[in-house]
């Protein structure tokens, strides 16, 4: 017999309409049965339930019973509040485990107003929040049944949302893979957790469960206490692993330190450093040696040794260590070495060494740039300049300016500045002889006479620029720079060189002097000062930003109030909520200046959050302020705040985009620029095209410029806009009628484009999705540009190598390959540059052919210096080759097989491969590293599956002599091509820095 | 037998006995009962499970139900009428497959028409109505109420109260009482708004009284707010007087076209 089925509830609503109670409470019983099917029905009788509910002679079960008919009954007609305060009142009959569609709304209803509740009260700092216990307890047993059923991520995202640490805690460490839970635990809390404070405290139980953990996983760890900017931890766990007796901890340790250098926070890093602890047998020497004040007349080798402190006095004490305890001996040794590493001079000199090693600029394009510039045209010969300095950072790559120097010397006054400053570009990073190289330009003691206060201005900007974030060794002569000159022009570049080097250190005394030369109320200066002040405190959100913000009212000058509210700015950098009164005030102000600052305290306080409220303020104010600079930083500000979600910001901005004002659209392409550099990504692409062709100027300027930010280190092979880009700029340049303005930012286009010999890109964000702070830093430096051209040098803060740099213990860089699965063209560099056959035939032959000359000179050369290191591998080999020669024969074959792919490329006829084998160190683009294999068989296993970075290996067979692929390399192809240009040998230097690259020679143009 | 089903029928002859004798209060007390003790069989809607006496059980109670309404006719309980029938309801619906039809069933189903037709729930009496087959249609019992509820619409006020005669069942008198009286309400109802006064013997005539007297005696206990004067019956139409807004058409107009002037001047 089939099963009757019930048609109607009106049997059940009108039984519960009868006298005796039995019957009510079968009723009840039957409708809570059948709700889902009739609750239209039931709905018209829901006062009634109602009172039932709340009738008090009523037995309790029943009650309940009634409350969840009701609130199934409201949940069915969309009425959640009501339907949730009924759930509330049935207590545990609402059983969070059923699967239904009324409990998965309900429970996501309760979780919701649970944690809205929650978060509210902490805002408003009730101690208490004052949460329904009944609420509470259906939230608890929905996280205690996400912990029973092993979802842990789920539960996990719940308590973050609803503040309960304790469960997070608990559904961590009943997890079953706990690292796994612990690193998703770190996204999300980055992701998803807006305000700061609650982040620390996530972070804080974070760490904590990390260290009760039986193999703690350090990496994760220290990048917390990063955050929580605990430099103790951080110090007390690398000298564990330091001091462990087994080697692969040593290599966690430095990967460790590595990884911690990638976020660039210098005073963290000092801090971690000081609080290393001495071998016990060490003399005090070795603590922290205070860099002394070179005498100018001392030789070079001895400069070159003082300059670096921390090598030079830790290299003493390992040799006086030696004898002592052997233990020590080792934890010593190594200590020098992670100590390098945190100072960040390990780092930048194996960068260097990159950079220059890899160094594919094309000076082709420099050339045509040079030769299409009307000589009397000043903005865009400087333009060409800062092209040469941008496309050759961190190269310590000078040729174009060396076989120039006539052509440079027409730079006079501010030129002569920003030409002399671009030198420090250049050779950023070259620590060592950064000095040395710039001795020609600086300031002479107290004599005064030679050169031009511009150039020594600028000279001690580039000193700031060679040093940016690493300023330990030259903090002293900026210093002692800026106290003795009562220049201008000199105290500007002094000044903006300190901000640089003692970038976030904090330091009172040199606080004290910029500010010295803030209250001369020299316009010039005082800009500096004022920008120098907010480098030096950045992130501190000390009491310096009300007596900056004091002085910017009382002045007249607007340069200095400028300076001044980005310094201000630039204080409150990553404080988010903190920043919110000084924000306020700003916004607030009368003054546009301060207005406009204000912008960037809200860019900068926010950097990376995608914080729904600091965007709706920002938007807010770039349609409703009254000052058109107002409006641009304000849209330029989104950029900062959404880098973190570089997709996200093409959407925002698209409005403004077309906005009737251009200062608008001009905010709108750097905000596209800025929060998607590097990423190529296509929609900030589709946005910024029809910018670039603009009717007004500094709109194609901005786009341009924010074009190649997007676009930096992608070649045609990727995204073919690329190539109509790179011939639009190529245009513009050429075209005699274009504006002077977009034909600067055409040049500074075609300058980022190829960035760092085209080895960089702009990244904000380091690996563990940290921010940058001195990325970040510089970029919004940079975006200073429109007042103050010489800032655009800035923006080399944000470049960041894309290498994959192995090392071994030694911290030296062996050969060890690795594949990138995919095909070699989508990822190689931009094909150099060719006659260009399109105008002015006449005249281009001669440039072409010299170049192409030189082009293929310097192939040849290549071809060499690749043989010389052939040869000494071979040797290398050889050497070894009597030990084993069975191991021998495969690594020779290896070198057959890189061999191949390298000069595959070359034959056009043969279809591509479907990967490439790269060799230590390596270019790897970002977009590239999801692509990038390590091999099994390798020799090598890195100590963290990195696709690019600084990245330890693990040696497998140690007992075999190791082969070096990038100090060989260098060690036989340094004289040529260092000596090429200046034609001279600095043997002395070359003693000094085994491995390092050859300081070109300094040189000099006459002005 | 099961103890359990032995125990209702033995409780519902009681009940019947009860029933014969007009004891009212004992009837109604045993059917509390009777009703408590049905909610034990789970065979019962709206769980219809299938168990082993299921049809005894089903048949059993659906006699209970249908005294029970019947009771409730009896003393004039309307909500406990409302009740009942919606509990029988499901044994006629839902369980009509599984029962022989019940003898009564058509005279209750008419019962419950006419009650709406009384409480003037139309919109719920057409919906019963549609959920009639057309063999339940031709019943006399149905018959009789919807051709009362065709005349009520058509306002044939006579014919509804002369068809007090041709009762189907002797159950239905206390319903077409009652209908006598909806059907004057309705008729005051419509003279209120249509007169603003009449006479005495024409108010009587308009509402099917036999007598002055009769008419006096409903106006004193159903329309307190007549007036009787001079042989008038005076209607109070002051409450209604709530006049509808007007329009500030020409306002509006004026504004309007000014708009589209500044407009034009505007462009």
């Amino acid at each position: 017999m089939a099963a009757t089925m019930v048609s109607s509830a009106g049997a059940l609503l009108a039984m519960l309409n009868e006298t005796h109670p039995q019957l009510k409470q079968h009723a009840l019983y039957n409708l809570n049965k059948f709700v889902d099917q009739f609750w239209p029905e039931i709905s018209t009788s829901v006062p009634l339930i109602e009172s039932l509910y709340e009738d008090e002679e009523f037995d309790q079960h029943q009650r309940q019973l009634a409350a969840l008919v009701v609130s199934k009954v409201f949940c069915y007609l969309g009425d959640l509040n009501d339907s949730l305060s009924y759930a509330l009142g049935a207590d545990s009959l609402f059983d969070v485990s059923e699967d239904s569609d009324y409990v998965h709304t309900l429970l996501a209803k309760a979780i919701d107003e649970y944690a809205s509740l929650k978060s509210k009260a902490i805002e408003s700092n009730a101690e208490e929040a004052n949460v329904d216990p009944r609420l509470e307890a259906i939230v608890e047993r929905m996280l205690d049944k996400c912990i029973m059923d092993g979802k842990y991520q789920q539960a996990m995202g719940i308590a973050i949302e609803c503040r309960r640490l304790d469960k997070l805690e608990e559904a961590i460490t009943r997890s079953d893979n706990i690292h796994g839970t612990l690193s998703y635990c770190i996204n999300v809390s980055h992701a998803f957790v807006n305000r700061r404070e609650y982040r620390r405290e996530v972070l804080r139980l974070l760490v904590n469960v990390y260290q009760k953990l039986p193999s703690p996983d350090y990496l994760s760890i220290c990048q917390c206490l990063m955050f929580l900017d605990e430099p103790e931890g951080v110090a007390s766990i690398l000298e564990k692993l330091l001091r462990s007796g087994n080697k692969d901890d040593a290599l966690l340790a430095f990967q460790i330190a590595f990884d911690l250098v990638e976020n660039e926070h210098q005073a963290f890093l000092l801090n971690v450093r000081d609080r290393l602890s001495v071998p016990k047998s060490q003399s005090s020497e070795s603590v922290q040696p205070k860099p002394s004040d070179p005498e100018p007349t001392q030789n070079e080798n001895s400069t070159a040794s003082e300059d670096v402190p921390m090598t030079e006095g830790s290299s003493v004490s390992t040799a006086t260590v030696q004898e002592t305890d052997p233990n020590e001996a080792i934890y010593a040794e190594r200590l020098t070495k992670i100590r390098g590493i945190l100072s960040g001079e390990t780092s930048i000199q194996l960068t260097l060494q990159f950079l220059y090693s890899h160094n594919k600029s094309d000076l082709l394009i420099l050339k045509t740039i040079k030769q299409s510039v009307e000589m009397r045209n000043s903005v865009c010969h400087s333009a060409t300049i800062y092209a040469n300095a941008i496309m050759h950072a961190g190269t310590t790559v000078d040729t174009f300016l060396r076989e120039n120097l006539d052509w440079l010397s027409r730079a006079t006054n501010w030129a002569k500045f920003s030409a002399t400053a671009g030198l420090g570009v250049i050779h950023r990073g070259h620590l060592q002889q950064g000095r040395s190289l710039m001795r020609p330009y600086l300031p002479q003691g107290g004599s005064g006479g030679g050169g031009s206060p511009y150039s020594e201005g600028g000279a001690l900007y580039a000193l700031g620029l060679i040093h940016a974030n690493h300023g330990e060794g030259i903090k002293q002569f900026l210093r002692d720079s800026l106290r003795s000159t009562n220049v201008e022009v000199i105290q500007h570049g002094a000044c903006l060189g300190l901000g640089l080097a003692a970038l976030g250190t904090a330091d009172e005394d040199i606080y004290d002097d910029i500010k010295s030369a803030l209250y001369t109320d020299s316009a010039v200066a005082g800009e500096a000062a004022g920008i120098s002040m907010g480098l030096l405190m950045v992130g501190t959100a000390s009491e310096k930003a009300s007596e900056m913000l004091t002085y910017a009212h009382e002045t007249q000058h607007e340069k200095i109030i400028r300076g001044l509210a980005l310094g201000i700015a630039l204080t409150v950098y990553g404080r988010e909520e903190e920043a919110d009164t000084l924000i306020e005030q700003m916004t607030r102000d009368q003054d546009p200046i301060l207005r406009y600052g204000g912008m960037y305290a809200l860019a900068l306080a926010y950097r990376g959050t995608a914080n729904n409220k600091a965007i709706r303020q920002l938007l807010h104010f770039a349609v409703s302020d009254v000052s058109d600079d107002v409006r641009r930083t304000a849209v330029l500000a989104l950029g900062f705040v959404l880098y973190s979600e570089p997709e996200q910001t093409p959407r925002i901005v698209s409005l403004l985009s077309e906005s009737y004002n251009p200062h608008v659209r001009y905010g709108a392409a750097l905000a596209v620029g800025i929060s998607c550099a590097g990423t190529g990504l296509s929609e900030a692409i589709s946005l910024l095209e029809p910018l670039t062709s603009d009717v007004v100027d500094f709109v194609r300027q901005g786009a341009l410029i924010a074009m190649a930010m997007v676009m930096v280190q992608m070649n045609e092979a990727s995204d073919s806009r690329v190539g109509t880009f790179r011939r639009q700029l190529e245009k513009i340049i050429l075209d005699k009628h274009e504006d002077t303005m977009s034909k600067m930012g055409a040049i500074l286009a075609s300058g980022i484009l190829d960035a760092g010999g085209r080895n960089v890109t702009i990244r904000l964000l380091s690996k563990t999705k940290h921010d940058k702070v001195t990325a970040v830093v510089g970029l919004a430096v940079f975006s200073q540009f429109w007042y103050w051209y010489p800032l655009i040098y800035f923006i080399s803060l944000s470049f960041s190598p894309t290498a994959f740099i192995g090392l071994n213990y030694d911290l030296k860089v062996p050969k060890f390959e690795f594949i990138s699965n995919a095909k070699p063209s989508l990822f190689e560099y931009p094909k150099p540059t060719t006659v260009p056959t399109t105008t002015s035939a006449v005249k281009l032959p001669t440039a072409v052919l010299s170049t192409s000359a030189k082009a293929k000179a310097r192939a040849k050369k290549e071809a060499e210096q690749k043989a010389n290191a052939e040869k000494a591998a071979a040797a290398a080999e050889s050497s070894s080759a009597a030990a084993n020669t069975g191991k021998d024969k495969s690594s020779n074959e290896k070198d057959g097989d890189s061999m191949q792919v390298d000069s595959q490329p070359e034959k056009k006829a043969e279809p591509e491969p479907s990967f490439e084998i790269l060799t230590n160190p390596a270019r790897v683009v970002p977009a590239q590293e999801k692509f990038i294999k390590f091999m099994e068989d390798s020799r090598y296993a890195p100590v963290k599956l990195a696709p690019s970075g600084f990245v330890l290996l693990r040696d497998l067979q140690p007992t075999e002599p190791e082969v070096l692929s990038l100090t060989d390399a260098l060690s036989s192809t340094v004289s040529p091509a260092g000596g090429s240009a200046a034609g001279q040998q600095g043997s002395a230097s070359a003693m000094a820095v085994d491995e390092e690259p050859q300081p070109p020679q300094p040189f000099e143009y006459t002005s | 037998m099961d103890p359990k089903l032995a125990e209702v029928s033995q409780l519902f002859e009681r009940f019947k006995a009860a029933c014969a004798r007009e004891d009212v209060d004992t009837c109604c007390n045993v059917l509390s009962k009777l009703k408590v003790l049905l909610t034990g069989f789970s065979s019962l809607p709206p769980l219809f499970e299938d168990t082993p006496n299921a049809i005894h059980e089903l048949t059993l109670a659906r006699d209970i139900y249908e005294h029970a309404v019947l009771l409730s006719v009896k003393i004039g309980d309307q909500d406990a009428f409302e009740r009942d029938f919606f509990q029988l309801k499901p044994y006629y619906t839902d369980a009509s497959s599984r029962l022989p039809p019940s003898s009564q069933e058509y005279m209750i189903l008419g019962l419950n028409l006419l009650r709406l037709l009384v409480q003037n729930r139309i919109a719920e009496f057409h919906t019963e109505l549609e959920l009639l087959s057309s063999t339940a249609l031709e019943n006399p019992c149905i018959k009789h109420a919807v051709e009362l509820e065709q005349s009520f619409m058509e306002g044939a006020y006579n014919r509804v109260l002369s068809a007090k005669q041709t009762v189907p069942c002797k159950t239905y008198d206390y319903f077409m009482d009652l209908l006598a009286k909806t059907v004057r309400d309705e008729i005051a109802g419509c003279s209120e708004k249509a007169y603003g006064y009449l006479s005495v013997s024409d108010a009587r005539q308009m509402l099917l009284f036999s007598s002055d007297n009769e008419l006096l005696q409903y106006i004193k206990e159903e329309q307190p707010e007549w007036e009787i004067k001079t042989g008038q019956v005076i209607f109070q139409k002051a409450k209604e007087s709530a006049s509808c807004k007007e329009i500030p058409s020409l306002q509006l107009i004026n504004q309007t076209l000014s708009y589209a002037r500044e407009l034009e001047r505007i462009v």
